[in-house]
């Protein structure tokens, strides 16, 4: 980056004065060369032609000398009487006069161009400047990143040590990025900032408003209010008073102050998307949670006060019944709350897999033998390979997903159909899969049948079984799925990884 | 625990109550209890600090209760000297089964384990060191009768890895759980007729392994 200090002059005026006195001398020698062959008006022109290099060189001064120069020394050594001044001369004052008009004019024109050229490249200096800056603010996420590059850019263009102020939560001012050369903040800075961020008016040198601080303090605004301030610390004062400089700095400032407003919209907006995701969630536990528990316990109180009231049942059989009733709502309230306990505590992250090497068969037996009396009725085969590896497993984690499985297999099917379950050991991983002769899937079902607290068309449990499934298996590394088997039914599969094998 | 308790008392057991660490230890040191229900979830004191201080001074057998999740709780309630866990919630017929091996094993000396264990067509005879399933005998690796051998000694109460490792290998040699599970694994093979559905030795995942009590 370049810095913006004016380069108007592009060389110093004695220079350009000495350089008048040597074209006088130069064209006068021309003069000499051709005077034997040339009429004295063609020398004139001569003259004309060295004033006017010298005019173009922008100052006045030297241009004002070289025609004055000029004349004198084309009336001295060629108008006749030669090497001398005569009355007679006066009519060269003519040319002298439209000599020196020549030149004025000139001169004055090319400082005129070169302020345009110069105020040309200003602006497509501070074009390019903008667009750098607006680059690297535009990938930069958070405050902390537009500040930090805010106060790089502006430090090295301006040359100044920058610190930016942005409000925190209360409102207060609190710096965000300071300078790694200075020291602290006086309390008289930080006051001139608060001020600053209020008012949305600029402060401090080359302002109306404390002009005597040591620093230019500028106000961060997007198209509001404002969202922060900058103060700018420059190494020479004087260089910042520039209105060119003046013009970049606000720009500058407008900018950044567009993209602290955008980043504070952004991380808004992502804040409410979470808090309607989380309310959303919240509600629907609530509904879920209060038709799944409040029906089992309907039930359980409904038959422990039809039981209270008619003590004297002769009917044994109804009796049984109620009894049987409370004990099946019971445990399906029990097993509920297990679920919710279960995959809350997986959600927090406050189980540990422990994997150890299992045979696989072993998971399953424990898993049919826990289900007991759910599964008398049903038939269900298991096909394992003799040479089935042993798996690493966290034991207690899988044989629930195996539960959880059959359960849901059962309840969802017919109860004279088969249940299969079959694994076997496939490209690293053991492929176990739970397949029924239900009904099978409708295509919303395959992909949100894992999800929490989707119930699918059946029955009510807080849908809350696959999902726990789904944890178990993704915290083993393991992949979950469902799909409808050819013929009729749904399979529910999943992989778990085979690791390195010890033996 | 309303209903426990009156389960239990139309049976003949009788039962005593403590809310506290303090008041059951108390309890158990004036009335000498035939069996201990310990829950692990105590108000006043950890759990496994009750056992510890229990088994400095009774053999009574103690039932751990906990919830499920905590099988680290469990193991380390055995390793301390627990005969056996129920997890929470269980129900009447559970609890009346354990305690039913508790006290079986308890009235027994160390020495005075019946010699032939029946149950499911499993038949084993620890003097003779034979074993039959379905009348037909089996043949077992020394190891793997070694094994059976102590489930077998330790009929209904459930024997942690660690118990089975120490008395089958003995605290010398080194042996890994996944060791002791392979052959428990070759064991069902040979014991069961349906590996996968075990009548006899069954998987408590995460807490060892149990032979069913025989059918008295």
């Amino acid at each position: 980056m370049t810095s913006t200090d004016s380069g108007l002059t592009s060389s110093l005026p004695w220079r350009d004065y000495g350089f008048a006195v040597g074209i006088a001398a130069t064209t006068t020698a021309l003069a000499f060369a051709i005077y034997p062959f040339f009429e004295l008006t063609n020398l004139v022109m001569l003259y004309l032609l060295g004033t006017l290099a010298v005019a173009t060189r922008g100052h006045r001064g030297p241009a004002a000398l070289s025609s004055l120069l000029s004349v004198l020394c084309f009336d001295f050594f060629f108008v006749p009487p030669r090497f001398s001044f005569r009355v007679s001369d006066a009519q060269y004052i003519v040319t002298f006069a439209v000599m020196f008009t020549a030149a004025m004019i000139i001169s004055h024109l090319t400082v005129r161009l070169r302020l345009k050229a110069e105020a040309a490249r200003q602006g497509q200096l501070r074009t390019v400047m903008m667009h750098e800056l607006t680059q690297q603010l535009t990938t930069a996420r958070g405050a902390d990143e537009i500040l930090s590059a805010a106060a790089c850019h502006i430090e090295e263009i301006f040359n100044s040590l920058v610190t930016a102020f942005v409000p925190n939560q209360a409102g207060n001012l609190v710096v965000k990025k300071s300078p790694e050369e200075s020291g602290g903040l006086s309390e008289k800075a930080r006051s001139v900032a608060q001020w600053v961020y209020e008012s949305g008016q600029p402060a401090g040198l080359g302002t109306q408003a404390l002009s005597v601080a040591d620093a230019l303090y500028v106000p961060l605004q997007g198209a509001g209010e404002p969202v922060g301030v900058l103060r700018i610390q420059p190494r020479l004062p004087e260089r910042i008073l520039a209105s060119d400089q003046r013009l970049l700095l606000n720009s500058f400032a407008h900018q950044i102050g567009l993209a602290l407003e955008v980043d504070r919209l952004r991380e808004n907006a992502k804040k409410t998307e979470l808090e309607i995701e989380a309310e959303r969630l919240r509600s629907s536990l609530l509904s879920s949670v209060s038709h799944d528990f409040r029906t089992p316990l309907a039930a359980i109180v409904g038959s422990a006060g039809a039981l209270l009231e008619k003590e004297n049942l002769r009917d044994n059989h109804s009796v049984r019944e109620l009894l049987e009733n409370i004990q099946t709502e019971g445990e399906r309230l029990s097993r509920l709350v297990q679920n919710l306990l279960e995959a809350t505590r997986l959600e927090s992250g406050a189980v540990r897999i422990r994997k150890e090497l299992y045979p696989f068969e072993e998971v399953i037996g424990s898993a049919l033998d826990r289900l007991g009396k759910l599964l008398t009725q049903r038939k269900v085969d298991v096909i394992l390979p003799e040479d089935l590896p042993l798996v690493p497993v966290d034991g207690v984690l899988i044989e629930q997903v195996l539960i959880n499985l059959l359960e849901n297999a059962v309840r969802h099917t017919p109860p004279e159909s088969r249940i299969e379950v079959s694994v076997r050991a496939e490209a690293g991983n053991v492929l176990v899969s739970v397949a029924d002769e239900g009904p099978g899937l409708t295509e919303e079902e395959i992909g949100r049948v894992f999800d929490k607290f989707y119930h699918g068309r059946s029955s009510p449990g807080a849908g809350l079984g696959l999902a726990i499934c789904r944890a178990i298996v993704l915290a083993h590394e393991g992949r979950i799925w469902a799909e409808n088997r050819l013929g009729r039914g749904a399979v529910f599969c999943l992989t778990l990884p085979l690791g390195k094998q010890s033996e | 625990m309303r209903f426990l308790r009156s389960s239990l008392e139309e049976t003949e057991w009788q039962v005593l109550e403590a809310t506290t660490a303090r008041l059951g230890l108390n309890l158990a040191a004036s009335k000498k209890p035939d069996v201990i229900i310990l829950d692990l979830g105590l108000p006043d004191q950890d759990g496994l600090e009750v056992l510890k201080g229990l088994r400095k001074w009774t053999s009574a057998p103690v039932i751990i209760v906990s919830a499920r999740g905590q099988e680290s709780d469990k193991i380390a309630g055995l390793d301390a000297g627990a005969d056996d866990y129920l997890t929470k919630p269980f129900g009447i017929n559970e609890l009346m089964a354990r305690l039913r091996v508790a006290l079986r094993h308890a009235e027994r000396s160390p020495g005075d384990t019946p010699p032939v264990y029946e149950h499911e067509g499993l038949k084993v005879d620890l003097v003779a060191r034979r074993v039959w399933l379905r009348k037909k005998e089996i043949h077992l690796s020394p190891l793997q009768y070694d094994v059976l051998a102590v489930l077998v000694r330790n009929a209904g109460r459930v024997v942690s890895q660690r118990q089975l490792m120490k008395e089958v290998w003995g605290e010398s040699r080194e042996v890994t759980s996944e060791a002791v599970r392979i052959f428990v694994y070759q064991l069902r093979h040979k014991i069961e007729l349906d590996p996968v559905r075990p009548r006899c030795l069954k998987t408590e995942p995460g807490v060892g392994y149990r032979l069913e009590a025989p059918n008295d």
